[in-house]
């Protein structure tokens, strides 16, 4: 039986969906739907990102020009928009993972003090 | 263009975006179904999954949102609402619209006269604002003319002027065959035209082949004006001989109809070469370097400063002073800009065109603090509609700026009948200048584009002033405060608009002020004689050689008139003189020498001087303080004589007795002074006492004459009683100019009258903007406490407390205002002084007039809304709301 989805859900923390796309198209071009599947299997279905979301998300980033979008044929012989990571777009996803460890670490080593302060 | 294709893109982005999303959902169907899933359940989940895709859409939409055109569709869309608005409220509409067109109109009759004068002060000349005027500056310190030798020197030797061309300015007599006209001619140089890149309508302009060899180049040019006027538009008028002064010109050409010459605000009839000079006023000075007649002028050089030309000119100048020595003088000769120029009605107008715009900003800020007011009584009204956009998502900056363009769509309208309002008004102004003067002034002032593009961004501006504060606060709005009705902000609300209301009255009293030290300025300049009467006493133009007579039968002709003149009983004295009192304009001035006074090198003994008949004292009621007027006996055969001033006794001989019996040279022979006279005002009202020295007539002898004659009773048409007295003596002598003195030295009181007329209309304007603005603080705040009434009515309150109690709020604000405004007045007003003749700039019955004009109009617009709350029916008044 397949746990259902919203119970296992988690939400997503702020700003960190344009990180996960980035992350998502490293591997190559994917269309919209492509990227929420690809979040929601990478997640282990933890992960559900809102459509209401998604879009917005990937129309700033082609704005800020870290993806760019083309129009292709997909397997289905549909007109499909992909998304593909700009040169630019790898150089922020390496600054949001960095960002991303820094604040993982400081928030961890908050939650857990293994040292007691002397 | 780029509009265009920005429509374009976005319909590709919707449309891209529709397709993007359809994709989504049909992937996502397709999945299910391959999981097995029905097709019509798959489509209905994958649907479901997605969520709302309208909203989806909206949201990715806006990522592309921003940028000046989005931003200039939405303030299109607040325009639109905007007048929606207009049209919803039209008596508020009406109000606002109307109390800016007042300041918007009032401005643009200031902005249009400035602009004449600083942006193109030569009609129908380009870039006249540019130009440069060349000056000299005499070793005694006199601005002057150049001399033609000068210009001469300058023009060959030109390195920093495009074209340096001159013209002098004189009257001429013009000459049709019996009838006879005084007109205002330019002698100038050959390349005048071409330096000014004026063209003709008809025929051709001159050109500096007609100016080669003195006396040789009979041709003249005329102005549109003359001759439609002179020639009823005569198509035919080129090749004409005309006669100036006696002497027959041949007309070459008509000249554009929009140039008047390259005298400031003056008309110019005639053209001639300037090397017809000595034919029309002999003898021949031209080669003199000590006859400064020539105004120079020319545009400067690209890259070349001012500065540097001055300095070319100075140089230039040392260099003539060298080669070609005046007695005693030294001329140094330097650039000014053509505003500066001590030749034309800028002179006098600009000081007093800065002081109206000063005004004309102080009007507009209180229509600004009186239309600021409107819109916030009417933005407390809106606060439910403002709530209702911030409930629906609208952020405040939104709501900001859709006020703001409801202001400046308010403000356009105002914009344009302010224009139409100046329109109207500036033909007032104008011919208030241009009446009686003895030449034609003509001020540049029309309603333009550049007068409209001003109104604009003065209106604009405005709005953005009085909408600020109350779309702010406007857009402050809280919701919750006005889900209970509640008045919001009621006490910061109305601390605003009470300081407005103060400014208003404060501002409403310094133009008041300033408009009554004008006034009375006017009255004072009206009353004041500049040393002589002119009342009853004729001011008629005549030119003698024109009609056939030399410099004897001018005199016999003279003595006959005068002769005649005493003969009549109408007639109480008659006299001629060769200049007029009090034109704005100095007349002719000559080099004296002094007996026994050896002038400092330095000194310049250059005196203004008239020729007058031995009754010229007596008709202008001139006293003589020492020694006799001039008599008939001082003719050609006796010695020479001369009358000097009080100014130039004192200054030679420490007192006017002791003048008498010295004597003085002015070209001829050795001149005995026999009488000292009082000094007058000699051109206009406000100048300094300056030497002055009259010839007698009979010894200096003019062609060209005025005929003073004093009526004996001031009801005698003595205009007609001179005119049927030169007919009857030379039916054939055309009458120049026939006019009442008074009405000649009325130009004299034009600047005071144009300044008078503004600011009054301008005081009038903010004090009853002013009263709008206490009346309806007033009435807004027993509107705000119509409940309160009720009840202190209810509890036994009587009327007389009620009006007391308003009426006291909007005296404390009008008390405070008169108070701030006295204070103003005392500081601005001394910036008024070079506009004021006769009163002091703290004169104490301008001020108290002006505070009482006000406090009376503060009392009555604070009255009448309290009196009207103290009729409230205390019922009705509980039941408000």
């Amino acid at each position: 039986m397949e746990p259902r989805r919203d119970q296992a859900r988690l939400e997503l923390l702020q700003g960190t969906l344009d990180m996960l796309i980035l992350q998502t198209l490293q591997w190559g071009p994917q269309h919209g739907y492509a990227i929420s599947q690809a979040l929601r299997v990478e997640s282990h279905e933890a992960l559900q990102v809102e459509t209401g979301s998604l879009y917005p998300a990937l129309h700033r980033l082609e704005r800020q020009g870290w993806v760019k979008a083309s129009w292709a044929q997909s397997d289905a012989n549909q007109r499909v928009k992909f998304y593909r990571l700009t040169p630019d777009g790898k150089k922020q996803l390496l600054r949001e993972r960095d960002r991303w460890s820094q604040l993982v670490s400081v928030i961890g080593g908050i939650l857990a003090p293994r040292r007691a302060k002397g | 263009m780029k509009i265009w294709r920005w429509i374009v893109r976005r319909h590709e982005i919707d449309r891209d975006l529709q397709d993007e999303i359809g994709n989504h959902l049909s992937m996502a169907a397709r999945d299910r179904v391959d999981d097995g899933a029905d097709p019509e359940a798959a489509r209905l989940a994958a649907r479901k999954e997605f969520g709302n895709v309208l909203r989806t859409t909206e949201a990715t939409r806006r990522v592309w949102r921003g940028g000046w055109l989005e931003w200039l569709t939405d303030v299109w869309q607040d325009a639109r609402f905007g007048v929606r608005m207009i049209v919803k409220n039209p008596g508020f509409s009406l109000v606002v619209i109307a109390v800016l067109t007042l300041g918007i109109g009032g401005n643009a009759v200031v902005f249009s006269v400035f602009k004449g004068l600083a942006l193109e002060p030569l009609p129908g000349v380009k870039d006249s604002a540019t130009l440069a005027v060349v000056v000299s500056r005499s070793n005694g310190g006199r601005q002057v003319a150049l001399s033609y030798p000068d210009y001469r020197y300058f023009r060959d030797h030109n390195e920093s002027f495009t074209d340096l061309a001159g013209c002098d300015m004189a009257p001429l007599s013009l000459g049709l065959g019996s009838r006879g006209e005084r007109v205002w001619g330019e002698i100038v140089t050959g390349n005048y035209f071409q330096a000014l890149g004026v063209h003709a309508q008809l025929g051709r302009t001159l050109s500096p082949a007609d100016d080669v060899t003195p006396g040789k180049h009979p041709v003249a040019v005329i102005n549109d004006g003359m001759w439609r006027r002179t020639f009823g538009s005569d198509p035919a008028i080129v090749g004409k001989t005309i006669q100036l002064n006696a002497h027959p010109y041949t007309v070459v050409g008509v000249l554009e109809p929009r140039f008047q010459g390259s005298i400031v605000s003056l008309v110019t009839d005639v053209f001639v070469p300037l090397m017809m000079l000595p034919q029309l006023f002999p003898p021949d000075r031209l080669e003199h370097r000590g006859m400064r007649m020539l105004i120079v002028f020319g545009h400067l050089r690209p890259g070349v400063t001012r500065d540097a030309a001055s300095a070319r000119l100075e140089v230039q100048s040392a260099q003539l002073d060298a080669d070609q020595p005046v007695l005693n003088m030294t001329y140094r000769s330097h650039a000014i800009p053509i505003w500066q120029s001590p030749y034309g009605a800028q002179t006098y107008l600009l000081p007093v065109v800065s002081m109206l715009g000063g005004t004309g900003i102080l009007l507009l800020l209180v229509v600004c603090a009186n239309v600021a007011n409107l819109v916030m009584v009417r933005g407390a009204s809106r606060r439910g509609e403002v709530a209702v956009r911030l409930a629906l998502g609208a952020s405040r900056s939104r709501i900001l700026r859709l006020l703001l363009v409801e202001n400046l769509v308010l403000a356009v309208p105002g914009a344009l009948l302010g224009v139409a309002l100046a329109r109207v008004l500036l033909p007032f102004l104008s011919s208030g200048a241009a009446a009686a003067a003895p030449m034609r002034v003509s001020l540049n002032a029309s309603t333009d584009v550049w007068v409209l593009g001003f109104s604009l961004l003065l209106s604009c501006a405005s709005a953005l002033v009085f909408g600020f504060v109350p779309a702010l606060q406007t857009s402050r709005v809280e919701l919750a405060s006005v889900m209970k009705d509640e008045s919001p902000r009621g006490a910061a609300r109305s601390r605003l608009r009470s300081a407005l209301v103060v400014a208003q009255v404060a501002v409403s009293l310094l133009l008041l002020v300033g408009a009554g030290l004008v006034t009375r300025s006017l009255i004072a300049a009206r009353q004041a004689d500049g040393g002589f009467d002119s009342h009853s006493v004729s001011s008629v133009a005549v030119d003698l050689e024109p009609s056939g007579y030399d410099s004897q039968s001018g005199r016999e002709l003279v003595t006959r008139l005068f002769d005649a003149f005493a003969a009549s009983p109408e007639v109480e004295s008659a006299s001629v003189a060769a200049f007029l009192p009090l034109t704005l304009v100095d007349g002719a001035s000559r080099r004296v020498t002094i007996e026994g006074y050896e002038p400092r090198s330095d000194e310049d003994l250059s005196f203004l001087y008239n020729v007058v008949s031995a009754d010229y004292f007596r008709t202008l009621r001139v006293p003589i303080i020492s020694g006799r007027p001039f008599e008939r006996r001082d003719d050609e055969h006796a010695t020479g004589v001369t009358i000097v001033n009080e100014t130039l006794a004192r200054r030679m001989w420490q007192t006017p007795e002791a003048a008498l019996g010295k004597r003085l040279k002015s070209g001829g022979d050795w001149l005995t002074i026999v009488g000292v006279a009082q000094d007058l005002k000699y051109a206009r009202l406000t100048e300094a006492p300056r030497p002055y020295f009259y010839l007698p007539f009979l010894q200096a002898y003019t062609s060209s004459l005025t005929l003073h004659v004093r009526a004996s009773d001031a009801s005698t048409d003595i205009l007609g009683v001179v005119s049927r007295q030169l007919h009857a003596t030379d039916p054939n002598l055309p009458l120049l100019t026939s006019k009442l003195l008074i009405e000649q030295t009325r130009v004299a009181l034009s600047p005071y009258e144009m300044a008078a007329g503004t600011l009054l209309m301008f005081g009038i304007m903010t004090i009853l903007l002013s009263a709008l603005g206490i009346y309806g603080l007033v009435a807004y705040t027993i509107e705000q406490s119509t409940q309160e009434i009720g009840v202190r009515m209810a509890i036994g309150a009587s009327r007389l407390d009620v009006v007391r109690q308003f009426f006291g709020r909007g005296l404390t604000l009008a008390a405070l205002g008169m108070a701030l405004g006295l204070i103003m007045s005392v500081a601005v007003t001394r910036l008024l002084a070079a506009a004021l003749y006769g009163v002091s700039a703290t004169d104490a019955a301008s001020f108290v007039l002006a505070t009482a004009i006000v406090a009376a109009i503060a009392l009555a617009a604070s009255f009448v809304p309290a009196w009207r709350a103290s009729r409230l029916d205390p019922l009705a008044a509980l039941r408000h709301r």
